[in-house]
């Protein structure tokens, strides 16, 4: 198995652990009246913590099912798909017209980085829930994400440096 | 046949390498926390305290406060309870054994009235250098649990003259559990009181843990 698919399966298992894994912490605080509502109203001010999946899941639940149907696309579908096409990509060995197309689709999915969606996840979590003073605290899930799309980011890089020495090999035969 | 024969499995097939490798993290990740999770729910809770929801142990002594207290919108005489449309303001004393145990602030123009249960003022900057002690946070009545027994709670309506009654009702020991207690009423020609919220902490319960019954 050549370096890009164990890059690929290394991708992979980053990513489902940063999918269900904890990623964000929010704090609630009512500023100067937290005392107040710690006992008021105690279940308020429970940190929770969400994953990527647990985020999907809240905007499902609280009817916002189109930025649900956008983050499953973007951050689940599109990760998995990317990753499933680079593992072919990465097995094409000598067949460089099919390597070609198929990396000309990797890099169009490279456009929708996950790192942009990534980040559009907390935005909405974080402007969605927190009062003020509240505070939002990143998790180890986040940074088992970001690993795995830097980690495909590497990995298309070889992708390509592969083929153009393929490319090259060929044409000095040629 | 030999290898060179063997059909080629399509290219797809392969994909499902990453995507299976996803779930199966996932997957595992879930099953793990899962079973670290499984231990017990809710904050901890030491020996000496009793947990929410469990009736109150005969002969042990307990704090008790009503967290709310609701009258009907006219009082006894089917009049407005002020003049004009001012509310009530309402107190009310715990009476245990005939005695009054204890006495409530008077919350001003309320149908629905709360206390806290708090004696002092909490801030979290003061819970970082000072120590209370239970009996300084608590504002309640300190009443030591016997099955056959009873509090009662009269409810007036402050005024400056004279207090005007607003009713009162007596509650069993055994009809009250550890934490909150919520006790409503018809309107009767002796009382208005709508609804009572009593709390029930006991008394040799942590700082922690009574801030945790009182959550």
């Amino acid at each position: 198995m050549n370096q890009s698919r164990w890059g690929v399966l290394a991708c992979s298992i980053l990513l489902g652990f940063g999918l269900v894994a904890p990623t964000l912490t929010i704090v609630p605080s009512a500023g100067e009246l937290t005392w107040l509502v710690e006992f008021l109203s105690p279940e308020d001010l429970e940190p929770t913590t969400y994953s990527i999946l647990g985020v999907i899941e809240k905007l499902f639940s609280t009817g916002d099912e189109f930025l649900g149907v956008v983050l499953v696309l973007f951050s689940v579908l599109f990760p998995v798909g990317k990753l499933a096409l680079y593992w072919i990509a990465a097995g094409c060995g000598s067949d460089l017209g099919r390597a070609a197309g198929l990396l000309k689709w990797t890099h169009r999915a490279g456009k929708f980085s996950m790192a942009e969606v990534f980040a559009l996840a907390l935005m909405v979590v974080v402007v969605k829930t927190l009062p003020g003073g509240s505070t939002a605290e990143v998790q180890w899930g986040a940074y088992v994400f970001v690993a795995s799309v830097l980690g495909a980011i590497l990995v298309s890089f070889g992708l390509d440096r592969s083929q153009e020495a393929k490319w090259k090999l060929n044409g000095s035969h040629g | 046949m030999s290898d060179f024969d063997a059909p080629k499995k399509p290219a797809w097939v392969g994909a499902l390498v990453p995507v299976l490798l996803v779930l199966a993290s996932a997957g595992l990740y879930w099953f793990f926390s899962a079973k670290g999770e499984g231990g017990g729910d809710g904050p901890p809770v030491d020996g000496s305290a009793q947990s929410l929801g469990t009736k109150l142990v005969n002969g042990k002594t307990y704090y008790l406060f009503a967290s709310l207290i609701e009258l009907y919108p006219k009082n006894l005489d089917g009049e407005n309870w002020d003049l004009g449309d001012g509310g009530p303001d309402i107190r009310y004393r715990v009476l245990w054994q005939g005695n009054e145990v204890f006495k409530s602030k008077v919350k001003d123009d309320s149908l629905i009235a709360d206390w806290s249960g708090l004696g002092v003022e909490l801030e979290w900057s003061d819970l970082l250098g000072k120590k209370f002690s239970p009996d300084e946070i608590i504002k309640g009545a300190r009443v030591r649990s016997t099955d056959d027994q009873h509090v009662a709670v009269e409810v007036v309506d402050g005024d400056v003259a004279d207090d005007d009654e607003a009713g009162s009702v007596e509650i069993l020991f055994k009809d009250l559990r550890v934490g909150t207690n919520e006790f409503k009423y018809e309107k009767t020609p002796d009382s208005a009181i709508r609804r009572v919220v009593l709390k029930a902490l006991p008394v040799d319960s942590s700082l922690q843990d009574l801030v945790n019954l009182m959550k």
